[in-house]
């Protein structure tokens, strides 16, 4: 069994699901190609190449990936699943605790993961890269970043105010 | 021709024109090279400054940073693989392993003297052809509209990376992606599962930069893994900015050339834009290159079809705006709503009636692709630079630039959820030999191809001959379409005859 080969499989279900799935929505007349039409074609067409290459991958054993467990532990203590869950967090933190303390934490971290080991580098470059990156798009390119809520909303409007105060911007 | 030249000249070389057409290049190209910062968002971030120009200067102005940022979204494509416009998108094929050979500076220098190459020679187009070239793209209707989308569809087998089946099934899988969310015309919510955010369908911005820039900071995370924390092969590379010879920009000049011309025709079709043509021209470049098999490892000719077609685009995108009043693309419907804020009236009269609005923009765009190169050089210099700082610093802020570039596009956290998303389900992708570009182009044409096709069989009362099979124009492309589409199947079986015998 190979990852190829489970990834396919999903896909296929997946195809077939919305291909009737989205049969509700069929509103064509004899005029009128409805909503469901072209969705339709590029989900049978799918369906055809799908079961096409899980045929070939079952015949010519040839699907990348082959899922182990030895392979899954790996994984499972890899800097790559660490990276995932890093981006992840980031991407549902951010509108909560909002744009200044999400991308230093998100850069502390990840310099971390990618091997910075100068704990001083880290943070000035946290800190340095987080306020040009605010002052740019918050200032001149008016790009109103997350806020978060309560203490981080405060906090981000204090930066705000400050930002307000440098001429120019 | 020769007076429309020397109008246009007399118009921009005026100091007070000239120098809001330089603030306009610097800005472009600075805006241009900013992920998430579209070139519409760049024309549209410099409209306020254009209400108090009067319109003849307002559009030289707008028109410099349209074609700037055009430019300037080459940048970030070839030095962090995130393509600042989604027209760059093909240029991070070839710019981004140049870059990462330790040749920024050839790559930055071959995209910044095609992109002006390719606009000085649509600008001289847009001057020569304007009238004619607009009538002839009047004939297009919703039919051949459709056949030129399914044509940049049919650039799917020239992006094949080893397995041609997950190579279409990537495509299939970006125009899937394109149908979620409300159908535009009957109101249906389309696969959205009663979730609102997915109402508005999937924005192709965040979906690009996740698959190209958080999927190649992953890949990099990973190879660490392998080295045991010895560091990248990122790490330390000397970053020439040498900018290529003569004799090179010389070996390139029919791709130059051909991009251009392909660039402006594409540019003229509405709703075409940009990005279909950096992709067909990238496309066409592979197709016909004695090299062909070298695309996508870093050579020049990859860089400066993508990059000579899109810009050559933008001054396509003007002739139907001056000369019919239809803006090609967004930017050109942003600048056209400057003009008739200002009391200009659109449409085939003005040509006729005020030719300085078409001086303007020729001349406009002579003098921006001639300043853009130095600007450029200049700006993509410093940030060659950036790239000899160590990855496990670069690779972090990459990240946060991209989410920035999400972010911007609604001001929405829910972008961000999707490029991330984007970003991991793309690293699968590349583990499993899938192609990220395909999935690009098939979420980019989606919505052209279906909107065409089912207005065309609207128009043709229900009959697909009346759509389709009965326009010539239409027939001609679509049987293009299916010789590049079969040309890679066939191939290989005509060769296996061939070694029978």
């Amino acid at each position: 069994m190979t990852l190829d080969l489970i990834f396919s499989a999903v896909l296929l279900v997946f195809s077939i699901y919305c291909f009737f799935f989205i049969g509700a929505a069929d509103n064509g007349t004899a005029t009128e190609l409805g909503a469901a039409a072209w969705p339709r074609v590029i989900l049978g067409l799918m369906i055809v190449l799908l079961a096409v290459g899980i045929v070939n991958m079952i015949r010519k054993k040839d699907g990348k990936l082959p899922v182990s467990a030895e392979g899954c532990k790996a994984f499972l203590h890899s800097k790559l699943l660490l990276g995932m869950v890093i981006c992840a967090v980031t991407a549902i933190i951010l509108p909560y605790i909002g744009f200044i303390p999400t991308s230093f934490l998100f850069l502390i971290a990840y310099g971390v993961l990618l091997g910075e080991k100068r704990p001083q580098m880290l943070v000035i470059t946290g800190v340095v890269a987080t306020l040009v990156l605010y002052i740019i798009f918050q200032g001149p390119l008016s790009i109103f970043l997350p806020r978060g809520f309560g203490f981080f909303r405060s906090f981000a409007l204090t930066m705000e105010s400050l930002i307000g105060m440098i001429p120019g911007l | 021709m020769l007076n429309t030249l020397i109008s246009g000249l007399q118009i921009v070389l005026t100091p007070s024109t000239f120098i809001l057409i330089f603030a306009g290049t610097v800005v472009g190209v600075i805006f241009g090279a900013m992920p998430g910062v579209s070139a519409s968002m760049a024309v549209a971030l410099a409209l306020p400054f254009a209400y108090p120009m009067n319109g003849v200067v307002a559009i030289a102005f707008l028109c410099s940073v349209y074609c700037a940022s055009i430019t300037g979204g080459g940048i970030t494509a070839i030095l962090f693989k995130i393509p600042g416009t989604p027209s760059s998108a093909p240029t991070t094929f070839d710019g981004y392993p140049m870059a990462q050979r330790g040749e920024a500076g050839k790559a930055l220098g071959f995209s910044l003297v095609a992109s002006a190459v390719g606009g000085l020679i649509a600008a001289f187009c847009m001057a020569i052809v304007s009238e004619p070239l607009a009538a002839v793209a009047l004939k297009f209707g919703p039919g051949e509209l459709f056949a030129v989308a399914f044509l940049g569809l049919s650039v799917l087998t020239c992006l094949d990376n080893g397995n041609l089946i997950k190579t279409i099934l990537s495509g299939l899988l970006g125009l899937f992606l394109a149908t979620i969310g409300m159908d535009p015309q009957t109101g249906v919510a389309r696969f959205t599962w009663g979730n609102t955010t997915l109402l508005s369908g999937v924005e192709m911005i965040p979906v690009m930069i996740g698959l190209f820039a958080v999927t190649e900071v992953l890949k990099q995370t990973a190879k660490r893994d392998k080295k045991d924390d010895k560091g990248s092969s990122m790490d330390g590379v000397d970053y020439k900015t040498a900018i290529p010879s003569a004799k090179e920009f010389w070996a390139v000049k029919w791709v130059m050339l051909r991009s251009s011309l392909l660039g402006t025709i594409v540019g003229i079709l509405p709703g075409a834009g940009a990005t279909i043509a950096s992709f067909l021209s990238y496309t066409v470049e592979k197709k016909i290159s004695k090299h062909a098999d070298q695309f996508g490892t870093g050579i020049a000719d990859g860089i400066v079809a993508s990059e000579a077609a899109n810009n050559a685009a933008t001054g396509g995108a003007m002739v139907p705006l001056l000369a019919l009043g239809i803006p090609g693309g967004n930017a050109a419907a942003i600048m056209m709503s400057a003009l008739v804020l200002k009391g200009v009236q659109m449409g085939p009269l003005l040509v006729k009636n005020q030719p300085d609005y078409l001086s303007s923009v020729f001349g406009s765009m002579l003098i921006t692709n001639i300043i853009m190169v130095f600007v450029s050089l200049a700006i993509a210099k410093v940030f060659a630079k950036i790239l000899a700082i160590p990855y496990s610093i670069l690779g972090p802020v990459i990240i946060m630039l991209a989410t920035i570039g999400s972010y911007a596009l609604k001001n929405g956290t829910g972008d961000v959820v999707l490029m991330m998303f984007a970003g991991i389900v793309g690293y699968l992708f590349v583990k499993l030999g899938y192609s990220a570009a395909a999935l690009v182009l098939g979420l980019v044409l989606g919505i052209m191809c279906e909107e065409n096709l089912r207005r065309a069989y609207q128009i043709g009362a229900g009959s697909w001959n009346e759509a389709i099979f009965t326009k010539p124009i239409a027939m001609v492309l679509l049987l293009v379409c299916a010789a590049m589409l079969l040309f890679p199947i066939i191939k290989p079986l005509l060769s296996k005859k061939k070694a029978d015998k």
